[in-house]
């Protein structure tokens, strides 16, 4: 077997806007697969349902407008948990990165906290707040501030020692520094974590309408599975999926726009 | 060639620099802080924010009652089945499709996809399809936790270095033996990677089918605590949750970065 050929060769970066056809095709024969398999009677599976049949059951929920009301709930959530982590995250981040002292002072802290699982944040939350809103964005602030918050950290302490020299030579002043120099050195770093939560924030927030807040899109899931409709659990599932990917393009497309200079650093490996 | 220092080999050396990357104990001080101040102002039981030393008297209940440990030997065993099976699954199948780039190129769009939805949502799914039970408790987070390892390792292995297959073909090395020699080692740091990744979420959907479906385990033990309004249970499940999660996802970094200083150790002193 020739080694070389088969695993392929890094070639140019095909441009975005070339559509990967086999891409497609694959996802379009997966479809069709599934559906025949269905009609066929090959797949038997009480409440599996088929593609055709989810799309119309996705119709049905956006005509009767059930559909665009839990996605402007869940998205409220979202956007508002996310706004806080990100404010809360990149305060503390850009805190902990300028001092020394109060990075070793409470380092060990963040290590300790960071990998609380988040569902375990759930009953707590509805202990305090019952099942409102505000359980929703505790379990979506909590986990959602720690991106943020390390990647700040970790960008303004990565930002390199001779650009701290250069501020010294300029005689500016902490402040100065700090605004002119290392935050937009670290801007990248920042970006990543802030893309690495708004991800995040989609999930928990599924999460947490599913355990803790009855409304949007996580509650609908839950509730269609109860009702024994698959159709329409699938759609809502589809829709999660969907909205998934395009939150993370809206965020790509407003930092290319505004901030092109850090969008770059954006296009690395993602996890 | 920049000959690096392979790094210590005995299994002491190891951890000691493991440790060594660990931050100081003093940065503890802040959490110690307000779990004093917490014990201060409100010393005894509270409906909300009962103070530290309930939440120890409630695990002691809790254990005394007998329902603590199975609840753990559960958890901890679905998530170390689910992790496993994943494991397995995500670096074989990412070798494959990294190694084949058209099927890669072509399974792209669907995998990019499947990964978009977030783990949570499998667990209604599944409930449906599978109904409950410890397979679809297994199903969950192996699907939860298979993508992170399968994309990073797929990336890794479509990302080997080009000119180790020229060596390859020179060298006329059978498909097995250039798989073993050259795409293996090079995409170790990236399943490494994958699985630092996946621990997280295994762990929280495992205890998310627990809550959800009242399955036996630490997550139906957390509901039905609050549930009760035990706030003390609900704090002391939280904290030893809390623990769990640290000592799983510290002993994997320690791991990786014993994993990785042998193998670049390896690598480089060859």
């Amino acid at each position: 077997m020739n080694a070389g050929r088969l695993a392929g060769r890094r070639t140019a970066a095909t441009p975005f806007w070339c559509p990967n056809m086999s891409g497609l095709a694959t996802l379009a024969a997966c479809g069709l697969a599934w559906e025949s398999a269905i009609r066929g009677g090959l797949l038997d599976y009480d409440y599996l349902p088929a593609p055709t049949a989810i799309i119309r059951g996705a119709a049905e929920l956006a005509a009767s407008g059930e559909l665009a009301q839990a996605t402007a709930q869940t998205l409220e959530a979202v956007f508002l948990g996310w706004a806080i982590a990100v404010t809360a995250g990149v305060s503390f981040g850009l805190l902990l990165g300028a001092s020394p002292v109060v990075r070793r002072w409470s380092l060990a802290t963040i290590e300790v906290l960071r990998p609380m699982p988040a569902v375990a944040f759930v009953p707590v939350a509805l202990l305090l707040f019952g099942f409102s809103i505000e359980t929703e964005l505790m379990v979506i602030i909590l986990p959602a501030l720690w991106p943020v918050l390390v990647n700040t950290m970790g960008g303004m302490t990565g930002v390199h020692a001779r650009l701290a020299d250069v501020s010294r030579t300029l005689q500016l002043s902490r402040a100065a520094m700090l605004c002119k120099v290392m935050v937009p050195a670290a801007l990248p770093a920042i970006l990543v974590g802030v893309r690495l939560s708004l991800t995040l924030a989609l999930v928990l927030a599924v999460l947490a309408e599913m355990v803790g807040n009855p409304t949007g899109l996580g509650y609908a899931v839950v509730t269609q599975q109860q009702a024994l409709r698959p159709d329409l659990m699938f759609a809502y599932v589809t829709v999660i999926g969907l909205l998934g990917l395009a939150l993370n393009a809206l965020l790509a497309a407003v930092i290319a726009v505004f901030l092109p200079a850090a969008a770059a650093a954006l296009d690395g490996p993602r996890t | 060639m920049n000959r690096r220092d392979p790094g210590p080999r005995s299994a002491g050396a190891f951890l000691r620099v493991a440790t060594m990357e660990l931050p100081s104990a003093r940065g503890l001080v802040p959490l110690i802080a307000v779990l004093a101040a917490w014990q201060v102002l409100a010393p005894g039981p509270s409906a909300y924010f009962p103070a530290p030393f309930e939440w120890w008297n409630a695990a002691v209940v809790l254990w005394e009652s007998g329902q603590l440990l199975p609840a753990f030997a559960t958890t901890v065993t679905t998530f170390a089945e689910g992790l496993a099976a994943a494991v397995a699954t995500g670096s074989v199948l990412g070798i494959a499709i990294g190694t084949l780039r058209p099927v890669e190129r072509a399974l792209g769009p669907l995998l990019e996809f499947m990964r978009a939805i977030p783990p949570p949502v499998t667990v209604p799914v599944a409930a449906l399809l599978l109904g409950y039970g410890s397979t679809m408790k297994l199903t969950v987070v192996v699907l939860s936790a298979v993508w992170p390892i399968l994309l990073s390792t797929s990336s890794a292995a479509a990302r080997v270095e080009p000119l180790l297959f020229d060596v390859a073909r020179t060298f006329r090395l059978p498909a097995t033996r250039w798989i073993g020699r050259i795409v293996v080692p090079s995409t170790v740091p990236s399943v490494l990677l994958g699985i630092r990744v996946a621990i997280p979420l295994a762990i929280v959907v495992t205890l998310l089918v627990e809550m959800l479906t009242s399955l036996p385990g630490v997550g139906a033990l957390m509901i039905q605590a609050q549930r009760n309004f035990q706030s003390a249970q609900v704090y002391a499940l939280l904290v030893m949750v809390g623990l769990f999660g640290f000592i799983v996802n510290d002993a994997f970094v320690v791991l990786e970065a014993i994993v990785l200083r042998r193998w670049l150790g390896r690598e480089v002193s060859r």
